[in-house]
C-alpha cells in the first residue's frame, strides 16, 4: 500500500538517497537495515514530506503522496516515531496525547485505546514529558503515534537504549498495530530482534535498496547481516 | 514633595512603563519563542500602533472616548494583518533563515519609518484619552498625634493612567490563559518546542508562524494604543520600546514569557523612577548595563533555559 518509488533525496549538498525503493502492505513489517549513515532516518523522514524529494516518488494506496506538505501526511494516515523520540518535552503527557488526537481529529477511544496499551501513561498524565524515564518516553512517542490511527507507521529505532522489559512491551505493541492491519516500517539495528518480528528486510547500503528479502530467507542465509552491517 | 511621596509617585509612572512594555516585549517573546525570529522592525508595530490610533481618533467625532474604543481594537487588528502580509511576503520567502531575517527586519523598521515621515509628517500629534480624572492620592505620617493619612501637594495621578496599568494585566492574564489552556495555545507551544514533529502531527507550522507574527505585533500595537494618550503618537516613538523589549527579552530569558513579563516589571519601575529621581539617559545606561552583566553571569537569561 505505500510505495517508495527511486525517490532521491539531498541535504544541501550533500546527497544521501540515490533511488531508494521499497514497499510495505498493510499488516506487514518492513525493517530497514543498514550501517549508520546509509540513509535509512532520511527515508523516514522523506516519506513524511520532512525532506524534499529531488527525484522519484512516494504513493499510499496508489494516490502520490510526495510533494504535499509535511502536516498534510497525517490525515493521510502515516505517523511517525522518531528517532530520539522527540517528545514536545515541556508539554504534559496528556498535552503530547492531544496532539497526536488532534493530527487524526480521533476522540476519546482512541485515548483509551493508547492509554490500555501504555497503563503506565495513565498514572503520568500530568506529568511533563521529558520528566519520564527513558522507556516511559518511548511509551509516549507510541502513544502520541497510535492517537494519530495511522495506517502506516514508520518507526525509528524503537527500543534504542531500553532495557529487556520495555523492549519486550514495545515489540508486542508493534506486533499489535501489525495484527490491527497497520503497516509498520521499522529500522532496528538488533538482529535477533528483527527475525522475531519482521516479516521482510530491505538492506540499505550507501542511500539504495540493495536487497530486499524475506525473513525466512534471512535465517537460512545469517551471511546476508555480516555483509551488511559487518565492518 | 518629602522624599516618600515622591518615591511613590515616580513608582506609579514606573508602573506605566513597565506595563506598555511588557505588552510589547512579551509580543517580541513570542515571535522568537516560536518563530526564532529576531524582529528587529518590532517597535515600528508599536509606533504603527499609536499612528494608526491618532488617524481614527481624528476620523471620528464625539466623545473621545469612542473614538479611542474604536482605535483599541481596529489599531492591533490592522497592525496585525500588515506583520501577516509582511511574514508571507517577506520572511517566508528567505525561509526564517536566522541573518537574513534581521537583515530584513531592518529594511522593514525603515520602510515603516520612512513611510509614516512621508504620510504622518514629522509632528507629534496628542490623542485625547478617554477619560482622565485627577485624584489626589493620600500619604501616612506618623506625627504627634500617631497614625494619619494626608493628601500631599502634587501626589496625585490620573484615572487614565491606572486604568492603563489594569488593561495591561488583563491583557497579559488573558493572553497566558490562552496559551495555557486553549488548543491554540498548545499548537503554538509544540510547535515552539520541535517545529519538525509539530509538522509530523499535523500542525500547519507556516499558519502557526503568520499567526504568531501578527499576535506579536498586535500585542505591541495594543501597548501604544494604551500608551498614546499619555505620550503623543510620533513617527520615531518605536526606538525605545524597541531597545527597551530586547533588554526585557534578553533579562527574562528569550522566549519565556513569564521571565518576560517580570523582567518587563523589573526594568520599567527602575526607568520610571530612575527617571523622575536623575534622568532618562542614566536609566537607560543602567539598563544596558544589567543586561550586559546577565549575558555575562546568565548567558540563557534569568528565566531562560539552558538550550542544548
Amino acid at each position: 500500500m505505500l510505495r517508495v518509488n527511486q525517490i532521491e533525496v539531498a541535504y544541501d549538498r550533500v546527497q544521501v538517497l540515490f533511488g531508494l525503493s521499497l514497499s510495505v502492505e498493510r499488516g506487514e513489517i518492513l525493517c530497514l537495515l543498514g550501517r549508520n549513515g546509509a540513509g535509512k532516518t532520511t527515508t523516514l523522514k522523506s516519506i513524511m514530506g520532512l525532506l524534499p524529494l529531488r527525484g522519484g516518488s512516494v504513493s499510499f494506496d496508489d494516490k502520490t503522496i510526495s510533494g504535499l506538505p509535511a502536516h498534510k501526511m497525517a490525515a493521510k494516515g502515516i505517523a511517525y516515531v522518531p528517532q530520539g523520540r522527540r517528545l514536545f518535552s515541556e508539554l504534559s503527557v496528556r498535552q503530547n496525547i492531544e496532539i497526536g488526537l488532534m493530527a487524526s481529529g480521533a476522540g476519546h477511544e482512541t485515548r483509551e485505546y493508547a492509554l490500555s496499551l501504555f497503563p503506565r501513561l495513565r498514572e503520568r498524565l500530568k506529568q511533563r514529558a521529558e520528566t519520564l524515564s527513558g522507556g516511559e518516553q518511548q511509551m509516549l512517542a507510541m502513544a502520541r503515534a497510535i492517537c494519530a490511527r495511522p495506517q502506516v507507521i514508520l518507526l525509528d529505532e524503537p527500543t534504542e537504549g531500553l532495557q529487556p522489559s520495555m523492549t519486550s512491551m514495545i515489540r508486542e505493541v508493534i506486533i499489535e498495530m501489525k495484527n490491527n492491519g497497520v503497516a509498520v516500517v521499522l529500522v532496528e539495528q538488533h538482529v535477533d530482534a528483527i527475525l522475531a518480528v519482521a516479516d521482510r528486510v530491505t538492506f540499505v547500503e550507501h542511500g539504495v535498496d540493495a536487497e530486499t528479502v524475506a525473513v525466512s530467507v534471512l535465517k537460512e542465509r545469517p551471511e546476508l547481516v555480516n555483509a551488511y552491517l559487518g565492518v | 514633595m518629602d522624599f516618600g511621596p515622591h518615591l511613590f509617585v515616580a513608582s506609579l509612572e514606573g508602573a506605566i512603563t513597565a506595563a506598555v512594555l511588557a505588552l510589547t516585549a512579551v509580543g517580541l517573546s513570542i515571535v522568537f519563542g516560536i518563530m526564532r525570529v529576531v524582529n528587529v522592525a518590532h517597535g515600528e508595530f508599536f509606533m504603527l500602533g499609536a499612528v494608526i490610533a491618532w488617524w481614527i481618533t481624528s476620523l471620528i467625532a464625539g466623545h473621545p472616548a469612542l473614538g479611542f474604543t474604536v482605535a483599541l481594537i481596529a489599531a492591533p487588528i490592522i497592525v496585525g494583518a500588515l506583520a501577516v502580509i509582511c511574514n508571507r511576503f517577506v520572511l517566508h520567502k528567505i525561509n526564517y533563515e536566522p541573518e537574513r531575517t534581521i537583515v530584513a527586519t531592518i529594511g522593514l523598521l525603515y520602510v515603516i519609518q520612512q513611510t509614516t515621515l512621508m504620510t504622518f509628517g514629522p509632528e507629534a500629534r496628542p490623542v485625547e484619552a478617554p477619560f482622565n480624572k485627577r485624584i489626589a492620592l493620600p500619604w501616612f505620617e506618623f506625627g504627634e498625634s500617631g497614625f494619619a493619612l494626608t493628601w500631599p501637594w502634587g501626589l496625585s495621578t490620573t484615572t487614565y493612567k491606572l486604568a492603563v496599568i489594569a488593561a495591561a494585566v488583563v491583557i497579559l492574564l488573558v493572553l497566558w490563559t490562552v496559551m495555557t489552556r486553549t488548543k491554540i495555545g498548545l499548537i503554538m507551544r509544540a510547535t515552539q518546542l520541535d517545529q519538525e514533529m509539530a509538522q509530523a502531527y499535523g500542525i500547519a507550522v507556516n499558519k502557526v508562524y503568520a499567526l504568531v507574527f501578527g499576535l506579536g505585533a498586535a500585542l505591541a500595537a495594543l501597548g501604544a494604543v494604551l500608551v498614546v494618550p499619555i505620550q503623543q503618537a510620533h513617527y520615531l516613538m518605536g526606538d525605545d520600546p524597541l531597545l527597551l523589549s530586547f533588554i526585557v527579552v534578553i533579562i527574562g530569558g528569550l522566549g519565556s514569557v513569564p521571565g518576560t513579563v517580570l523582567a518587563a516589571v523589573l526594568i520599567g519601575m527602575s526607568d520610571g523612577i530612575i527617571s523622575v529621581f536623575f534622568t532618562p539617559t542614566l536609566a537607560k545606561i543602567l539598563a544596558t548595563l544589567l543586561v550586559a552583566f546577565v549575558l555575562i553571569f546568565k548567558p540563557d537569561g534569568l528565566f531562560g533555559k539552558r538550550r542544548e
